[in-house]
């Protein structure tokens, strides 16, 4: 089985629809958290193996440097992960953005890290639910790493999934240097429980 | 309708109540000013502040200890874009001051949180009032303190020598072999305990042991930019950098006295020879440069010992 069997072309389509929608009402969010003009980006709907998610990360920013959360989110048997990661250059016009006075320590660049992941993920993974009817619980943010590696971010080893749905949205905001990407992830049994609702879409 | 039914709801509604008394985490409604709508047994408990009390008051004034910019940057946003933000132990260990759940065995003295703030909606669909869920995480917490803290002693083991506190041999060469690759004018010194076998017979384990701490503390004293290891056993070594032969000699005299001084209210000789190797225009290697080092221990040896030896072609 070709790693693109678990969903096909409509449902692609369908889902980058989906995407579309909810990455809108995150960037207005993001707009209006942070007073700037917020680019959209297409999103890249793709399906990737474990052994492959490092890889996705890798091209997910242009830095090497990065800082990450993750957050898990649960509704109607679905489950799946979002994934924020920025660029270690952007916390400084962050900063500026959203007035953050005091020095750029360690601790300073965690806190909009958090603020920010708050809405994106949350404003995201609501766009998409409210479209499909899905309710979906957020657990607890966890911090994956502050200026470190790509690599060395995801630790490699089995955790018992093989494929997963990844959406990836590439956030830039104009005139300042910020990049962010934001991952969300569907492991194959949630992806077999979202097909289901998307042909339901479909028909 | 029937009555059973509300009757039903009713049952259901107290059933909730009951849970969210109970529940093993902090519920807290505020209103758009920042008053306590809502506090349940949990927050009573940690707090020893009553629901009744509670009611009505400002966060803030309850909590003079909370950092209100700090809360507010995480809450307007819960008001005015009606989503959930989060807090987490790593940003603020916790929101309430509260003290460790299990106040024997805990090993933190306070109780680590993270919090979830989410909206709760009006009839108008406005997000008027929001809830603070407070969980207790001290267990995470400090597991995950832990793990890092043991992993920099693990690093830290790699590259020191646990008993004087300098770095081993390994990571001395490295730094040598980095040294001399900067071209810069230096003096290598070897410090060799003389006869130690003999010391660590005649005295215990212990006692020996305390000599070498000495000799390391000693060493350290040269200050960070001069390079001294625990070479091995008994051997210590030192980039004396940017250090002359004769500056160097001077210093390694100094060591060599006072390693001599730590047997003078002993029955036991305690002494060291050394030896001071410069890095000449010509030395070919780092290692080269080291063997210089080596022959000047050696010659300080046969010529006696508890005496320092310059290198001389």
């Amino acid at each position: 089985m070709s790693a693109a069997a678990i969903i096909n072309e409509d449902q692609r389509d369908c889902y980058q629809e989906l995407t579309n929608v909810a990455m809108g009402q995150a960037a207005d969010r993001l707009a209006r958290l942070l007073n700037a003009y917020v680019v959209l980006p297409i999103p890249k709907i793709s399906v990737i193996e474990n052994s492959d998610l490092n890889m996705a990360l890798q091209g997910a920013t242009s830095d090497n440097s990065v800082s990450a959360v993750c957050q898990g989110f649960i509704g109607a048997g679905i489950s799946g992960e979002a994934m924020l990661m920025f660029n270690d250059a952007s916390f400084a016009s962050l900063a500026s953005l959203m007035k953050y006075s005091g020095p750029l320590t360690q601790a300073a660049e965690l806190e909009l890290l958090m603020d920010t992941a708050s809405v994106l993920i949350g404003a995201c993974i609501h766009g998409i639910g409210d479209q499909l009817e899905i309710v979906f619980n957020q657990g607890h943010p966890v911090v994956l790493g502050q200026h470190c590696d790509m690599a060395d971010l995801v630790a490699y080893g089995n955790n018992g999934w093989d494929k997963a749905l990844a959406i990836e949205i590439h956030y830039t905001i104009e005139h300042v240097n910020i990049e962010c990407e934001l991952l969300l992830l569907f492991t194959e049994e949630s992806v077999r429980a979202l097909n289901k609702k998307i042909d339901y879409l479909l028909d | 309708m029937s009555d059973k039914s509300e009757a039903d709801t009713i049952k259901d509604i107290h059933w909730l109540m009951d849970i969210l008394q109970n529940i093993d985490v902090g519920l807290v409604v505020l209103d758009r000013n920042y008053e306590v709508q809502l506090w349940n047994a949990f927050m009573e408990g940690h707090s020893g502040v009553s629901p009744q009390l509670a009611k009505g008051k400002n966060l803030f004034s309850l909590f003079p200890d909370l950092d209100e910019a700090w809360f507010k940057q995480k809450a307007e946003p819960v008001f005015q874009l009606k989503t959930r933000t989060f807090t987490i132990w790593e940003q603020r260990p916790y929101l309430f001051h509260f003290r460790n759940s299990r106040p024997i065995t805990g090993r933190s003295k306070f109780m680590y949180q993270n919090t979830s703030i989410i909206p709760l909606e009006s009839v108008t669909r406005q997000a008027d009032h929001l809830c603070v869920i407070i969980y207790d995480v001290t267990d995470t917490a400090v597991g995950k303190l832990d793990i890092s803290r043991a992993n920099q002693t693990l690093s830290e083991i790699q590259v020191r020598d646990t008993l004087t506190g300098l770095m081993n041999k390994s990571a001395w060469l490295t730094v040598l072999e980095s040294y001399y690759a900067s071209q810069k004018q230096g003096c290598l010194l070897l410090l060799d305990m003389d006869h130690f076998r003999d010391l660590n017979h005649a005295l215990s384990h212990q006692q020996c042991d305390e000599i070498l701490r000495r000799i390391g503390a000693g060493l350290k004293t040269l200050g960070d930019e001069q390079h001294a290891a625990r070479f091995g056993g008994e051997i210590f070594s030192v980039i004396l950098a940017e250090k002359e032969a004769e500056e160097a000699m001077q210093i390694a005299e100094k060591l060599r006295r006072s390693v001599f001084s730590l047997g003078k209210n002993s029955q036991h000789t305690i002494s060291a020879s050394i030896g001071v190797a410069e890095r000449l225009a010509d030395t070919p290697s780092a290692s080269e440069w080291l063997s210089n080092a080596d022959k000047a221990l050696y010659h300080a040896k046969e010529s006696g010992r508890n005496r320092t030896s310059l290198f001389k072609r």
